[in-house]
């Protein structure tokens, strides 16, 4: 590969220069409220009303509140360890089901769209354009017992009786989060497998392979890392979610992380064991993170040689 | 199908009666936060941010050091507390300040009518600000940053909002109808005796509430009424209230714990460990749209305040009448009760606007239209006769036991307010419970 041009010392500050408006932004919208969130976590609270007194200063932090945490996370039948198995495994289950919906929609829409690709792309996009909890709430009416989805299941015999669907059932739930983050995971896969070089797929057709040969060894390969910023983009927002169990089951057995953080950061006099789980969630989701990065940059590097 | 039933009840769950202490779904302040905080995709972190902003204030008015003050009050152990000296009542025979008048109150918990009509008769100008959680009111009133002028405080958290010197003593003067409106009995309430922080704002029981046509055994028919919850046939149809204080409470009185405000650890586990049997039982539900869920049909069996049942029937399917529905509530009167009340603010910027409204409230005319076409809590007024509210149709023969009586008061037991250590211990029961363990 060759080397990039080089460029002068003052041109090389302005184009740093750029960078600033992310820098501030992350700062401002980052950096500063995570360490509200350490400061609340590590804090204490007023004795009266029970509102949050955050600690700035690291040498008065207080680790009552991770105490309180670790020690439900890490005993066995603790309270945390079971949300945070359950959450684990409702968004693996949820992210691999949309991978499998998101995936032949985007290719069939990057290979063989056509002209009317656009069109299409718009047409799976625009429900969306709805709030997610309208569209939530509109689950709500067709997996009522008398709703459209035991109707038309009846109807085509997968039923012999109406499922009563909202009775607390996991599988609601994670219906409804794969409905609520797919087009997420679409957009992207549709972005990379539209711009796959057809040319490469033509020498693997030359070369002998078959259509599924050449799908299996040159498409899939070069897609994993959309694939991954797919799962990543929609597993974020699930380890967050907390009104999609609360609307289509509001069973204890299908609470996932967020609904104890809401529990204690919305009420009651412990915000700082909110703001601990908080911080828990995030040290998780930054050791997923790391592996993303991780993965992302060694097939990077395999790509270039 | 129920799909116009169910839109309807989204069209109007912002607009009709419902009951305050909503931690619930859909209210609108809800809906708006969590679209918003969706949209971030930070939907955990959105609200405690919110909850901070206090702390960075470091402004809590008083709050530190009056720990000490905290009163518990009980039935058996009423409270007369102190008036400060910096912050005394107001002089009596001053004029009504021009307003806009501030009002912070739950959402959907007075009548926008009644509003507009004060603002008419006063000449100013009335601005309702609402809440969705008792504690969520709390944090933000105790971040001094605040200037409403009257609020709508709950008993639960009530000492300390007096200790902490959020509410303003009252003058009696400018609240005739205290003493002609109200039952003698809450003139001079435990929590408050002496009325001097609080005026009563509306009553209601918690109960059991039911679909008579679903269940084919009723509370009514069981020696002890609150195993109903633990019925399989009900199964993923039985609900409680999405509330540390009475779920938990339900359990308490099931197994004949009378103290509904104990702080006893062992007693707790009691109610909790049947909590955790429930959700194994019947995969037992949380919810605060009792007012809805049971005329929908999402649930047969719901822990209810009996506000909801009146305002029930509203809700009810086209074509289904008010006589499948159903409310037990102990008929030794044995069971939850409790009061909302109305004060004014210590930041208050119209006081003397503010007892007028709180008098306007309290009148018999005012309270009656509030409670029949909106709130659907009834207020404890003397003209108010229980069963002429059955034979006016304002509320259904069945649903009669949704009636609160002002004898109910010296039977029931007041969900009252806990020390900060004890809410701890029933917060933490109702998180182990909630996580589904």
């Amino acid at each position: 590969m060759s080397e990039p041009p080089r460029v002068g010392r003052g041109r090389t500050g302005f184009w740093a220069g750029l960078a600033l408006p992310g820098v501030g932004w992350l700062c401002v919208f980052f950096l500063v409220p995570f360490y509200v969130i350490l400061g609340v976590a590590f804090g204490t609270v007023d004795p009266i009303f029970g509102t949050p007194q955050p600690a700035w200063n690291p040498l008065d932090w207080d680790t009552q509140a991770f105490d309180f945490v670790f020690n439900s996370l890490f005993s066995s039948g603790g309270a945390f360890q079971a949300v945070f198995l359950r959450t684990l495994a409702y968004v693996a289950i949820a992210v691999v089901l949309s991978l499998a919906i998101a995936y032949p929609v985007a290719y069939y829409v990057a290979r063989f769209g056509g002209r009317w690709k656009g069109l299409l792309l718009a047409g799976l996009i625009a429900p969306f354009f709805i709030s997610y909890l309208m569209r939530m709430l509109a689950w709500i009416n067709l997996l009522q017992d008398d709703g459209w989805v035991n109707d038309v299941l009846l109807w085509a015999h997968v039923l012999d009786a109406p499922r009563s669907w909202l009775d607390g059932r996991a599988s609601s739930v994670i219906l409804g989060m794969v409905y609520g983050y797919v087009p997420y995971m679409i957009l992207p896969l549709y972005a990379f497998l539209d711009r796959v070089d057809r040319s490469v797929l033509e020498a693997a057709r030359d070369l002998g392979a078959s259509r599924f040969h050449a799908f299996r060894l040159v498409t899939l390969p070069l897609s994993v890392p959309a694939i991954l910023a797919g799962c990543v983009i929609i597993a974020l927002p699930m380890f967050g979610d907390y009104y999609t169990p609360d609307l289509l089951s509001g069973s204890p057995h299908t609470s996932l992380v967020g609904n104890q953080i809401d529990l204690y950061i919305r009420g009651g006099q412990q915000v700082p064991v909110g703001a601990a789980l908080v911080v828990c969630l995030m040290l998780m989701l930054a050791v997923l993170m790391a592996y993303y990065l991780y993965v992302t940059a060694r097939a990077e590097r395999r790509l270039g040689r | 199908m129920s799909w116009t039933t169910a839109r309807r009840s989204d069209l109007f769950s912002g607009l009709s009666a419902r009951h305050p202490r909503e931690a619930g779904s859909f209210s609108r302040r809800v809906f708006l936060e969590r679209s918003a905080t969706a949209a971030l995709g930070l939907s955990a972190v959105g609200p405690l941010l919110a909850a901070c902003g206090s702390g960075e204030n470091g402004a809590t008015p008083g709050a530190t050091g009056a720990a000490a003050d905290l009163q518990l009050a009980r039935q058996d152990n009423p409270v007369k507390w102190p008036i400060y000296e910096d912050n005394p009542p107001i002089a009596s025979g001053l004029e009504p300040e021009g307003g806009p008048l501030k009002i912070y109150n739950w959402n959907g918990y007075v009548w926008p009518r009644i509003l507009k009509q004060f603002g008419k008769e006063y000449g100013v100008d009335v601005q309702l600000t609402t809440f969705s959680t008792s504690d969520e009111a709390i944090q933000k009133l105790a971040t001094g940053a605040v200037d409403f002028d009257v609020f709508f405080p709950f008993p639960d958290r009530f000492g300390r909002l007096v200790v902490g010197k959020i509410l303003q003593p009252l003058n009696h003067d400018y609240i005739p109808n205290l003493a002609t409106s109200v039952w003698p009995s809450l003139q001079d309430p435990f929590y408050d005796q002496g009325s001097q922080y609080t005026v009563p704002y509306t009553i209601y029981t918690t109960g059991i509430g039911y679909r008579a046509d679903k269940i084919s055994t009723t509370p009514y028919d069981l020696s002890n009424p609150y195993e109903i919850y633990w019925d399989e046939r009900n199964k993923g149809k039985t609900y409680l209230l999405d509330d540390s204080r009475e779920a938990p409470i339900h359990m308490l009185l099931k197994n004949g714990i009378t103290d509904i405000n104990t702080e006893k650890p062992e007693e707790i586990d009691v109610a909790k460990s049947d909590l955790i049997a429930l959700t194994d039982a019947v995969n037992v539900k949380v919810s605060t749209d009792d007012y809805t869920n049971i005329p929908e049909g999402k649930a047969w069996v719901h822990e209810a305040w009996s506000g909801s049942m009146i305002s029930a029937p509203y809700y009810l399917p086209k074509g289904v009448g008010p006589e499948v529905l159903g409310y037990w509530f102990p008929e030794d009167g044995k069971g939850t009760i409790g009061n909302d009340m109305i004060a004014v603010l210590r930041s208050a910027k119209n006081p003397v606007l503010a007892h007028h409204f709180l008098n306007y409230l309290l009148d018999e005319k005012h309270g009656y239209d509030n409670f029949v076409n909106y709130v659907g809590y009834q207020p404890p007024f003397v003209s108010i006769d229980p069963d002429k509210l059955v034979t006016d149709e304002i509320v259904p023969e069945n649903l009669k036991s949704a009636v609160v009586r002002e004898s109910d008061f010296d039977t029931a037991y007041f969900l009252a307010e806990l020390s900060p250590a004890g809410q701890t211990i029933w917060q933490n029961a109702w998180a182990e419970f909630k996580a589904g363990v």
